[in-house]
């Protein structure tokens, strides 16, 4: 029985791994306080298309980017105050995810999505 | 007699220190604990792809680079959202999203920054500045590195209830090339007087 179980518990989170790769989409940093200044990153993957900074609301100065692996050099990058700061760069590129703070003592989190 | 009563008193304190402390951390967990739980990129997706695009300002093509377009998109759930995009209904596209009620996030401008290259000035290729500002914003200034000012040209944004103005703005390449980049963008009122800003800025 208890064997059953443990197999039972290694389904289930296979499944909800599973599920969370076919959806693509990693919060990469929060939620968390943010301080001015303060950055993040994602790990690096070909596949990531959108970049997202989500804040408790608008007035919180951010920047989302793409690094690429190659060059480091930024690529779509957008700066806003916005209540969601958005990019999305469709390339095959290996990059990762970069988002940071101009402004602090706020609530955000930052996501990739393939 | 005197001890116990001390004890007793010093007990009863501890007591209510204990339910002090208790009733501060509940009360930290409500005020200061995290107002924010976080969005679901997918459900955020979705929503994006619900509601019209539309154009309301132009960026001219220049320095080699094409034309593109400044959006606005009010979408199925409750966001206006701006956009620096090739055209309506391309996916390259970036900016940022505000409740659709209070679009401007509580001031009298809301703009967004996009560029290519970088995050160093030396490396930039191509950066713009879209935005949308209240309707009573005569004019729209946007404060360089060196002091001085671009002016740019506002359109009238009327949608709904909502009435306010838009621009873009292509950064020139030959101030890229000298290292001049913008540090804040200004709406004036009627008489050119300064009513708002917005810090921005490349890289870090």
């Amino acid at each position: 029985m208890r064997r059953l179980g443990a197999g039972l518990a290694v389904v289930v989170a296979a499944l909800v791994l599973a599920g969370m790769a076919y959806a693509g989409a990693t919060t990469y940093s929060g939620p968390r306080a943010w301080s001015a200044g303060s950055s993040a990153g994602s790990s690096y993957s070909s596949g990531w298309k959108y970049n997202y900074f989500f804040k408790q609301g608008s007035g919180y100065d951010t920047t989302v980017t793409f690094i690429d692996n190659v060059t480091y050099s930024w690529h779509a990058t957008v700066r806003n105050t916005s209540a969601t700061t958005y990019t999305y760069w469709f390339v095959s590129n290996v990059k990762r995810g970069h988002c940071r703070a101009h402004t602090g003592s706020f609530w955000g989190s930052c996501a990739v999505v393939n | 007699m005197t001890t116990r009563t001390t004890r007793t008193t010093r007990t009863r304190w501890a007591v209510a220190a204990a339910i002090g402390l208790l009733a501060a951390g509940a009360l930290a967990e409500v005020v200061i604990a995290d107002p924010f739980r976080g969005a679901d990129p997918l459900s955020f997706e979705a929503d994006l792809g619900t509601g019209e695009v539309t154009r309301v300002a132009d960026i001219a093509a220049a320095d080699g680079l094409p034309a593109r377009g400044v959006f606005v998109q009010m979408t199925g759930g409750g966001q206006l959202c701006l956009w620096d995009a090739p055209s309506a209904w391309s996916r390259q596209r970036g900016g940022g999203c505000n409740p659709a009620d209070d679009p401007l996030g509580g001031s009298s401008i809301s703009a967004s920054l996009a560029y290519e290259g970088g995050p160093g000035v030396d490396g930039v290729t191509d950066a713009r500045l879209v935005g949308l500002v209240a309707d009573d914003v005569h004019g729209v200034e946007i404060l360089m590195t060196d002091d001085s000012r671009r002016r740019v040209r506002l359109s009238r944004l009327e949608t709904g209830s909502l009435r306010l103005r838009a621009f873009g703005y292509r950064i020139r390449a030959s101030d890229l090339k000298r290292g001049i980049t913008p540090v804040a963008v200004l709406a004036l009122d009627s008489r050119g007087v300064e009513v708002a800003r917005q810090a921005t800025g490349l890289g870090g």
